[in-house]
């Protein structure tokens, strides 16, 4: 990460175009740690790995199973579920568990592969996993102002 | 459990606090009567609505729906609200009225259901709304019947996504006008409340409006009933209804994880189109029709989208902001559609995308490098209710030990047909308008139809005036009672409905 980027970043969230409810909950999410409490090591470690294929990131920078992990831990829904699966404490159980045993140590193409096999296979799980993978990665303020999306910066309103 | 009791008894206690329930809570307090809303969720305040999808995701029902069927519906996001104010508070805010064929399908197609009213029993309702909420608008509106008044305010400024759709639709033909929307074009007094500002371009309307600019129900019915003393009590859940005989006697609920009832001589079920149907059916009340559950309905919600070449800020300016109801009535097909233009917040767009077309990886990431790019339009279709269509309950308990909704949704012909017209017409709008990269994003908006108005007491839940027809105190007054599903987004309709409802009860 470009440390300018981060201190331009900083710099906009406490000016006075960020009203101080979208400052509260950005500057938290920027420095937001987590702990496992729900996944087993082997399963966040697949996770990691398979996040990184399906909406490719730095770990370093922001933690996308992070939130996953803390939701589950819960028990949160994400207010409804396709009938056809199961209720599951940890409904991304079926995916991980179809990838192969060495699926770490493949090379990316290679998993990228499996993945879309496993995307056919599981099409509603997959397609859960996707779209929460997206929501967090794209709430990042960091990945949004990369994309070219300063929204949150609208305390003092718009001309269109 | 045992259940505090209050010996306070209130005239009327009103379930939810959205466009069903608020409007009616107001007249009601005004009146006089001694009145109490439980709402199950939370009060959210302006100042704490921030500009971020997921903070804001307070604003959905988070309990867990299960959706079956051929085309599931998702929840949990615009079509699910909760807390002071409910739906409204994410409403987009267009609110076209219906125009009057809608309300007789039947008698026009043989097929789908009319309304036990006229489009005469709303307009009054019309004319007052547009003029309470502050509705902005075009000064002559292409559709429908005259109206006695011109909208209250100016339209609202267009964003990228409108002025594209107005250049694709002049190309091909098809008229288009500014949008009646329920966000303020100039600041209003409102009674109880004080005064709203101006709408700021913000374009998080369905994320909830931080300025007062949108008319939600928390800014403009509530605060009026509560000057006229009625009792707003959040967090909130009902649970059951006590009875005697065919007389509902009071309300149990719970509140800060304790059960808690009160008594009333008249309740008003207002909680949507899933939680009035749950609520009933887990006691089987008023059902001796047994529609309750019946008939869910959605409207066909197709999205088309596409990448210009200049930049759109699709998250600037009000969303809802172009209409056309050109396609209000289509060859071939029962009822027709209307055409709005919409906006794009990141996270919400990002994740429908990865749903709709499947794409992850560097492929996504492409996409997304385009996002300031992208505009979008919609359709609200006609959604007809079909046998099997609807909601029943699941074994399947949730965290209070309630048995959660199933909800079985499949399109028909007609809601197949009209997708397909749509996203050919939309497609052809937006290339038109110079857009390329297009993608379609299939949808079925709102929740209806679950507990339905009718004129035969077999084959409705309610009567006209939106009185059970099994228990003598019993209203319900929300998304659940439409027979049809109008070709227009439902809240306007939905409010009217609320205070016609509220002046029949006062009449006796």
């Amino acid at each position: 990460m470009d440390p300018s980027e981060k201190a331009q970043l900083l710099e906009l969230l406490e000016s006075n175009r960020v009203t101080n409810a979208t400052r509260r909950v950005l500057l938290e999410r920027l420095n937001q740690k987590f702990e496992r409490q729900f996944f087993s090591v082997s399963h966040l470690e697949l996770l990691r790995t398979v996040a990184l294929r399906l909406v490719p990131h730095d770990p370093l920078e922001l933690d996308l199973v992070g939130p996953i992990d803390g939701r589950l831990a819960h028990g949160d829904s994400k207010g409804w579920r396709y009938a056809d699966l199961a209720l599951e404490p940890n409904p991304y159980k079926s995916l991980l568990e179809a990838l192969p045993k060495d699926f770490l140590q493949l090379e990316g193409e290679v998993q990228d592969s499996i993945l879309e096999g496993v995307q056919k296979e599981f099409p509603r799980a997959f397609e859960d996993l996707l779209a929460e993978l997206v929501e967090i990665y794209y709430s990042h303020p960091l990945v949004q102002v990369r994309i070219g999306y300063y929204g949150f910066a609208d305390a003092q309103g718009w001309t269109l | 459990m045992t259940p505090r009791t209050q010996t306070l008894r209130f005239d009327a206690v009103v379930v939810g606090t959205g466009a069903g329930g608020a409007p009616l809570l107001s007249r009601l307090a005004r009146a006089g009567l001694k009145v109490l809303a439980l709402e199950a969720g939370p009060v959210h305040p302006l100042s704490e609505m921030a500009t971020d999808e997921r903070t804001q995701e307070k604003l959905f029902w988070k309990d867990e729906r299960i959706s079956s069927g051929q085309d599931p519906i998702g929840f949990g996001r615009n079509n699910s609200g909760i807390g002071v104010g409910g739906s409204t508070l994410h409403y987009t805010a267009y609110v076209p009225r219906v125009q009057p064929d809608d309300l007789k399908l039947r008698t026009e197609f043989g097929v789908g259901q009319d309304w036990p009213l006229e489009y005469s029993d709303l307009e009054p309702y019309y004319d007052e709304l547009e003029h309470f909420l502050g509705i902005s608008g075009p000064e002559h509106y292409p559709w429908g019947p005259p109206r006695n008044q011109s909208y209250r305010h100016a339209a609202l400024p267009l964003n990228a996504a409108a002025k594209a759709m107005q250049r694709g639709c002049a190309a091909l033909g098809i008229r288009t006008s500014s949008a009646p929307n329920a966000a303020l074009s100039a600041p209003q007094e409102q009674e109880g409340y004080g005064v709203r500002h101006a709408c700021t371009n913000r374009g998080f309307c369905q994320a909830g409006c931080s300025v007062g600019a949108k008319a939600s129900v928390d800014v403009t019915f509530l605060p009026l009933a509560v000057k006229g003393g009625a009792e707003i009590r959040p967090n909130s859940f009902v649970t059951r209804f006590l009875l005697e005989g065919n007389r509902i006697t009071g309300v149990e609920y719970l509140r800060d994880g304790l059960l808690e009832q009160v008594f009333t001589d008249t309740l008003f079920l207002c909680a949507g189109a899933i939680e009035t149907p749950r609520l009933l059916l887990m006691q089987n009340l008023a059902n001796s029709s047994g529609q309750v559950g019946r008939n869910f309905m959605a409207h066909v919600g197709t999205q088309v989208w596409g990448r210009f070449e200049e930049e759109t800020q699709p998250f600037m300016g009000i969303p809802g902001s172009l209409i056309s109801e050109d396609t209000h009535r289509l060859e071939g097909m029962v009822g027709g559609y209307l055409l709005q233009s919409i906006g794009a917040m990141p996270v919400t767009y990002a994740s429908q995308y990865a749903r709709g077309t499947g794409t992850w990886g560097k492929k996504l990431l492409e996409h997304m490098s385009g996002y300031t790019k992208v505009a979008g339009i919609n359709v609200l279709g006609e959604g007809l209710p079909y046998d099997g269509n609807f909601l029943e309950l699941s074994p399947e308990l949730d965290a209070r030990g309630l048995p959660k909704p199933i909800i079985h949704y499949s399109n028909g012909d007609n809601e197949k047909k009209m997708a397909a017209h749509a996203e050919k017409l939309m497609r052809d709008i937006w290339t038109a308008a110079g857009a390329h990269d297009l993608w379609t994003f299939p949808r079925g908006a709102h929740t209806l139809g679950t507990a339905r108005m009718g004129q035969d007491s077999r084959s409705s839940v309610i009567n006209r005036d939106c009185k059970s027809w099994d228990l003598e105190n019993l209203y319900i007054c929300d998304n659940s009672i439409f027979p049809s599903s109008l070709s227009v987004n439902p809240a306007l309709t939905q409010m009217a409905l609320s205070l016609r409802t509220a002046d029949v009860f006062l009449k006796g």
